[in-house]
């Protein structure tokens, strides 16, 4: 009895599992030594210059421009002028800056506090400056100790991997839905693009050429995500009245989304001239977690709530399993299949929106194979094919497991088209653990 | 079933490892608490093209390697086939690696630039070969391109010499979203103009259809000019794909005898095609070049010397003379 408990559990929860075994292998192959830039790390530099320099050094901070850089650059100034040493200049900025510092120098320099890269531009210039110029002769050049961490774990990074998967987790909510119901939705890419250049379009024709104002991005936005919605639904009407199989028509509406994105467009990506237009893909307000991020976590609560909690998740079960049963229980199978089509075509919607947000443009060519991305997320999350089953924190983890793959391989610089291997491999691995699964639990 | 689900990880396992092997060659060298210490590599250079599979690229790419790795860096080559999202998250991955700079063909001029924004913020140089970005607000140091105008002029002479005195009926396959496409053609339209003013035999262009850079594309719209004009004589086409496509629609024609092809470019099956006589000449670019010297401006930003942001590389003629000499062909 335990022995059967644990194998639900895992066939349950397996692709959590692989998930976390992913994320410590590609941690173990990214291991790298990092240089770290807090003001923490400044302190412990200036502490460390202090004991070794005596009195009255003359200090040069170099530090490469960024952000939190001029942080770094001050703490280290702070710290090392309390302790009496005299810091002659502190830049922040390119090599080229550094270079007309070092070269307008004219007393002699003992110390120079830099960054790490700022130390690789020292480690190679100073010697070279030396041989010119005298003031150099007894230059050390200091950088924050080193430290062994993974690529992958670091903060931004992580919050890369969720940024990037953001779309497509967002739309294989829809998908998921859809797929339950034993149907498909292939248009979902092509309405990317589409929602994206509906969107930009809505806003230059609102603003009438002038800058557009809040007002008219929102408004933007919600055109070309109840455009989408509308798409969506009239997919779901073919599928249900005249009984076309969702694969013929979901081809049928990718095809033609994606012309009517070309010619609404002219062929060429439609700017958004309002900076503020990037607030929802590239911005980050709650706690430093990216806006898509929020709003893609924020989706996949509600939509386990729809799920598991009300009659129409029931009822998306019901018409995936047994749709004749269904309809004989009384569920109101065409609307639900409705429901699905337009709830996927309105989150499609959505993701364009986001999309466009994120290049601040309305871009034709963007969405190209999202649909076969998305499908993937839902498989590798466990939702059968077959419909009737499945889970949409799955789907949640089935993005993740292919974004965390796709990361890890860009980080270590595995080649394209291996990339495109690896992919497949996971794919047809988790469609045989469906099956397997499934296999065992008729045998049950 | 519990033996299914724990063989799935490992085969995860051996597939990662497998293609994740050149991360031991990466790990940089240990350095002490002063920097003064000799580290193995100055840092990596990140290589983010519009494609791979395009030869044109992937030669840039290689000679990007070569020059990066005999000065001390290490390389990042990844591949966004085309797709400016994928090529926006693989900066954003560049940036979480904390790469020296980032060298960028931008899959699109305009919508790549949130991405080298990004980059910009996190202090990081991003450099552009090629193809240009024109996104406002994104700052690029230094850009290494062909000389597509000058390109085009060249590939105007040829066409000139290929006619000769009668002159003749041109039509042109452009790709009017690339910018440097749009520039072989006004150079190629700018000699052309100016040799109709004095010569006897006008050259006249009756057509300009995309030929959207492939030999798809290429073939199609060729097929469907030599359709509409039975007296056609030439055909300049802005890249190598197209004119192949274009050749193979004049050869079904049976007007291979008559029809002068012009392409760009100089890939090695556009060299071939101009030996075997296909195609009459290509002016063609020098990726190893623009690989070599958009690393060479990377060391200059890096040791902070003053570099001039913008290079062109003139483009070359190269006709079968040239084709017959050359050792890369058969």
């Amino acid at each position: 009895m335990k022995n059967l408990d644990t194998g639900k559990l895992l066939s349950d929860y397996g692709n959590v599992l692989v998930l976390l075994l992913l994320c410590v292998v590609i941690s173990v192959v990214t291991l790298e030594e990092q240089s770290p830039r807090s003001t923490a790390a400044a302190e412990n530099l200036a502490t460390i210059i202090v004991g070794d320099a005596g009195k009255d050094a003359n200090i040069l901070i170099l530090v490469r421009r960024g952000e939190g850089q001029q942080e770094f650059a001050n703490t280290l100034k702070n710290t090392l002028s309390k302790a009496d040493l005299n810091v002659i200049d502190t830049v922040v900025g390119t090599p080229a800056d550094a270079r007309a510092a070092l070269e307008k120098q004219t007393e002699p320099l003992d110390v120079i506090a830099t960054d790490e890269h700022m130390a690789a531009f020292c480690l190679e210039q100073l010697p070279k400056l030396a041989k010119k110029y005298p003031t150099f002769a007894n230059t050390t050049a200091y950088q924050p100790k080193k430290h062994l961490w993974p690529n992958f774990l670091k903060k931004e990074n992580l919050l890369n991997v969720l940024k990037q998967i953001s779309v497509v987790a967002i739309i294989a909510i829809g998908m998921t839905m859809v797929i339950i119901t034993a149907g498909i939705d292939l248009s979902v890419g092509s309405l990317i693009a589409f929602s994206g250049v509906i969107t930009a379009l809505s806003i230059q024709q609102l603003s009438g050429g002038a800058d557009p104002t809040t007002g008219h991005l929102v408004l933007g936005c919600a055109a070309g995500i109840l455009v989408c919605a509308l798409i969506g639904m009239g997919t779901g009407g073919l599928v249900t009245l005249f009984n076309i199989p969702a694969f013929i028509v979901t081809l049928g509406v990718m095809f033609i989304a994606k012309g009517l994105a070309f010619i609404f467009s002219q062929s060429a990506p439609i700017p958004i001239a309002n900076e503020g237009f990037a607030w929802l893909g590239r911005g980050s307000d709650l706690m430093g977690l990216p806006n898509s991020v929020v709003l893609m976590l924020l989706l996949y609560g509600i939509a386990h709530v729809i799920m598991t909690h009300t009659s129409i998740g029931r009822y998306i079960y019901a018409v995936g399993g047994n749709p004749e049963a269904a309809r004989l229980s009384g569920v109101p199978v065409k609307w639900i299949l409705v429901f699905v089509y337009t709830l996927c075509g309105l989150l499609a919607g959505l993701g364009g929106v986001m999309e466009a947000s994120l290049h601040i443009t309305g871009d034709p060519k963007s969405g190209t194979l999202v649909e076969l991305q998305v499908i993937a997320a839902v498989v590798v999350g466990g939702t059968s094919l077959a419909g009737g089953q499945g889970k949409i924190f799955g789907t949640l983890v089935g993005a993740l497991i292919i974004g965390v793959i796709r990361n890890g391989m860009n980080l270590t610089g595995v080649e394209a088209h291996m990339q495109s291997v690896v992919y497949g491999v996971v794919i047809l691995i988790a469609v045989m653990v469906d099956q397997l699964k499934n296999r065992a639990q008729k045998t049950n | 079933m519990k033996k299914n689900l724990t063989l799935l990880p490992a085969i995860l396992l051996t597939t990662w490892l497998g293609c994740g092997g050149n991360q031991e060659a990466t790990a940089p060298a240990n350095t002490g608490v002063n920097g003064e210490n000799a580290e193995k590599t100055k840092g990596i250079i990140a290589y983010t093209p519009q494609t791979l599979s395009n030869p044109f690229f992937s030669v840039i790419g290689d000679h990007i390697r070569a020059e990066a790795e005999k000065n001390g860096y290490e390389i990042l080559i990844v591949d966004p086939d085309y797709d400016v999202k994928k090529q926006s998250d693989q900066i954003d991955d560049f940036i979480a690696k904390n790469v020296t700079a980032i060298v960028l063909v931008p899959c699109d001029r305009l919508s790549v630039g949130p991405a080298v924004q990004a980059a910009n913020k996190a202090g990081i140089p991003v450099f552009t070969v090629d193809a240009k970005c024109a996104a406002e607000g994104a700052e690029i140091v230094g850009h290494v391109g062909t000389d597509n105008f000058q390109g085009g002029e060249l590939a105007g002479k040829a066409m000139i010499e290929a006619l000769g005195e009668k002159g003749g009926k041109v039509l042109i396959l452009d790709l009017k979203r690339a910018h440097s496409c749009v520039l072989r053609v006004d150079g190629f339209k700018k000699v052309i103009n100016a040799h109709n003013k004095e010569a006897e035999g006008k050259i006249e262009i009756v057509s300009e259809l995309d030929g959207n850079g492939d030999r798809t594309k290429g073939y199609q719209s060729t097929a469907d000019a030599l359709q509409a004009h039975e007296d056609l004589d030439a055909i300049f086409a802005i890249n190598d794909p197209s004119a192949l496509g274009a050749y193979t629609a004049v050869k079904e024609a049976n007007r291979e005898a008559k029809i002068k092809i012009i392409g760009f470019d100089g890939q090695l099956d556009g060299k071939q095609a101009i030996k075997d006589g296909k195609i009459y000449a290509d002016p063609i670019q020098h990726p190893d070049k623009m690989g070599k010297q958009i690393v060479q401006l990377v060391i200059k930003y890096q040791a902070g010397e003053s570099f001039e942001p913008e290079t062109l590389i003139p483009a070359t003629l190269y006709t079968k003379a040239e084709a017959d000499q050359d050792p890369e062909l058969k």
